[in-house]
């Protein structure tokens, strides 16, 4: 039997201190840093995920990007061939929600292609899920991309995002 | 003269690596010798394809396709972050290029890793110190939740000071907060706002002991051009500002009797004239009024209107003294030194055990703005790590309010110059920052932006 494992590559999107390094360490190595260490420039992480409906296989490349304070040739190098992005937003600052500071447009016009998933993190922190649930789907519905709501403390829904990009891929629709 | 040891040298030297592919994108040649921590762990540098050694080209399988065919001369990845063999972060600019090094018909791609580590740390440190503060700063300013954690203790008086607030907040009435200077009335009160439905609308605060009687009116109620001499337009008063939101009037005992009556009449018709002006206007704000007088003495005294304080003593909380909080006066002081962390003093991450001690047995005159004001004081001057009790400047604490023993000189005194001065001076100390500047001042933020505003002082100027 032939199993093909598909490589991809992914980007994660957000402000600085939104948690995109937090929700991929929480994710490949399970374990979550209270200390921030901000991230330049950009650190790959590897890791196998199968689709579950379809037992697909990826061997997903994450590309934990940081905050992109101006966008430049470099910036586009690095969204290059990507297949999804994650947009991790901080539910605890607003500012997080700051679209033009996500470079979500200029990501979509390197890889028109890609499929988008929002992530609401640091749901820890909320006395109360339902506001922010709202507000983050109301977002996440301009781009007609799924959402989940995070936490890369607690590890919740953590699996689930990557979870989700997995099934946006279009060898896992395929079938 | 052999080209190779003088390349090897070369490459040695300048921090510089490289590793070169056939056409079949099967590694060749390399020399990782001066950047070992670039390879993947268990990855040997004399095998593998390019995709093994660098998963940065996974997804731009055209691109390398476009390097083969020469149709691209290069392709640069900057900062590449790099975990070494001894847990630090190393970083890398990856160029790949088209090469023919092999025969002239042959094609490959040569990539040449260059270290850019020690650059790369100095700009980490630099952004790290921004983004943290920034960090903090929007989580203190906006957050609902972070608001209510924001009122911190875990004595008994606290607690029954949050379970108020849980209560009340979803309700539309009027609250009043009482309690002596700087137990946080005006935490309490946003962090009241908050919480109510009517969080996403306007919080106003006016402190009625911070703005002249002349002109309180004019602020609150707003006027129509021609009112008065100066006034050149229309102006908004604060309670139309908060329109659907919530107004905060603070220190409302020392609102003048005569705006107290237009004040009264507000709040029963929700409806309002501006000054100079015949149009009604109607608005809905929830009212929150605190104020660190005894408000029945004062009715009592004819200061304070008898009617206005029924209206606006339908639920009212006293805020606790700090030497009534046992053990939370340590709580508070490490709260604020994580705080003034980046602010302040790097260095310094906690208290010791003589300064825990002297922190305990003062009493506490001006509260939770005195215990700040402390710490900011003790973190500026700490030689150490941790602030020592030699390093709190208690009895050096002015009384609260800073200057009751303060009398009128008999030729005079112009207040509006001194607040001036005093307003320079304090964003001069704290180089601009406005929230230590307030703090020094004993004013909110508040009410220290609206007289720096009045002053026309620019924060900028003294950064
Ligand atoms: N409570 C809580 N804190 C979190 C969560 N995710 C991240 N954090 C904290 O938020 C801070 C920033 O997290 P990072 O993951 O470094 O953020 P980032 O988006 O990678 O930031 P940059 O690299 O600067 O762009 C750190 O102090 C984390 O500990 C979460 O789900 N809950
Ligand atoms: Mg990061």
């Amino acid at each position: 039997m032939n199993i093909s494992v598909y490589s991809k590559k992914i980007c994660m999107l957000g402000t600085f201190g939104a948690g995109k390094t937090s929700l991929v360490r929480r994710f490949v190595h399970g374990i979550f840093e209270e200390k921030y260490l901000s991230t330049i420039g950009v650190h790959l992480s590897h890791k196998a995920l199968s689709d579950s409906l379809t037992g697909i296989q990826f061997n997903l490349i994450i590309w934990d990007l940081a905050h992109i304070e101006k966008f430049t040739a470099a910036t586009r190098n690095y969204f290059r061939g990507a297949a999804a992005a994650i947009i991790v937003l901080d539910l605890t600052r607003e500012s997080s929600f700051a679209e033009k500071q996500i470079r979500i447009k200029e990501f979509i016009e390197s890889n028109p292609e890609a499929a988008l998933v929002f992530a609401g993190n640091k749901t820890d922190l909320l006395d109360s899920h339902e506001q922010a649930e709202s507000e983050l789907h109301a977002f996440a519905a301009r781009w007609q991309a799924p959402a989940v709501l995070t936490s890369a403390k607690t590890g919740e829904n953590v699996d689930s995002l990557f979870e989700l990009v997995v099934a946006a891929m279009p060898e896992a629709k395929k079938r | 003269m052999n080209t190779k040891n003088i390349l090897s040298t070369v490459i040695r030297e300048t921090g510089v690596a490289y590793a070169l592919f056939d056409h079949r994108l099967q590694l060749t040649g390399s020399d990782f010798t001066s950047l070992p921590w670039f390879l993947p762990q268990g990855c040997p540098a004399e095998a593998g394809d390019i995709w093994t050694l660098f998963p940065e080209l996974i997804g731009s399988e055209p691109l390398v396709d476009s390097l083969l065919a020469k149709r691209k001369k290069r392709f640069v990845l900057e900062k590449i972050n790099k975990l070494g063999p001894d847990d630090r972060l190393y970083y890398a600019d990856l160029q790949f290029m088209a090469h023919s090094f092999q025969q002239p018909a042959s094609r490959g791609v040569l990539v040449l890793i260059f270290d850019r580590t020690s650059q790369v740390a100095a700009e980490q440190q630099l952004q790290q110190q921004y983004y943290e503060l920034q960090l903090l700063r929007s989580r203190l300013a906006s957050q609902p939740g972070f608001l209510s954690n924001a009122i911190l203790g875990a004595s008994p008086a606290v607690q029954e000071v949050r379970a108020f607030i849980e209560r009340i907040a979803n309700h539309n009435t009027t609250v009043l907060l009482q309690g002596e200077t700087g137990t946080g009335k005006s935490l309490v009160a946003r962090v009241i706002h908050n919480l109510s439905p009517r969080s996403a609308k306007p919080f106003v605060e006016i402190n009625c002991a911070a703005i002249p009687d002349t002109l309180m009116e004019s602020e609150l109620f707003g006027y129509k051009k021609g009112a008065f001499t100066n006034a050149q337009s229309d102006k908004k008063g604060l309670i139309e500002e908060a329109n659907g939101g919530t107004l905060f009037l603070d220190e409302i005992g020392e609102m003048p009797l005569s705006l107290q009556a237009k004040l009264l009449t507000f709040l029963e018709q929700k409806a309002f004239r501006s000054l100079g002006s015949t149009d009604e206007k109607r608005v809905d704000v929830r009212l929150i009024a605190a104020t660190n007088r005894d408000l029945g003495r004062a009715v009592a005294d004819n200061d304070f209107r008898q009617d206005l304080f029924y209206r606006i003593n339908v639920v009212s909380c006293t805020l606790p003294p700090l030497r009534e909080m046992d053990d939370d006066v340590l709580l508070l002081a490490e709260h604020f030194i994580e705080l003034l962390h980046f602010e302040v003093n790097e260095k310094v991450t906690g208290l010791s055990p003589s300064a825990r001690a002297k922190l305990l047995s003062w009493h506490w005159p001006g509260n939770v703005r005195e215990l700040r004001n402390v710490i900011e004081r003790a973190m500026i001057f700490a030689r150490r790590d941790k602030i020592e009790a030699s390093d709190l400047l208690l009895s050096l604490t002015p009384a609260p309010g800073g200057g009751d023993d303060f009398t009128l000189p008999a030729t005079g005194f112009s207040l509006e110059e001194h607040e001036r001065k005093l307003l320079e001076q304090a964003l001069q100390h704290c180089r601009g920052v406005q929230s230590a500047a307030a703090a020094r001042l004993g004013l909110s933020l508040d009410t220290f932006r609206y007289r720096i505003k009045k002053y026309d002082l620019n924060p900028r100027d003294y950064s």
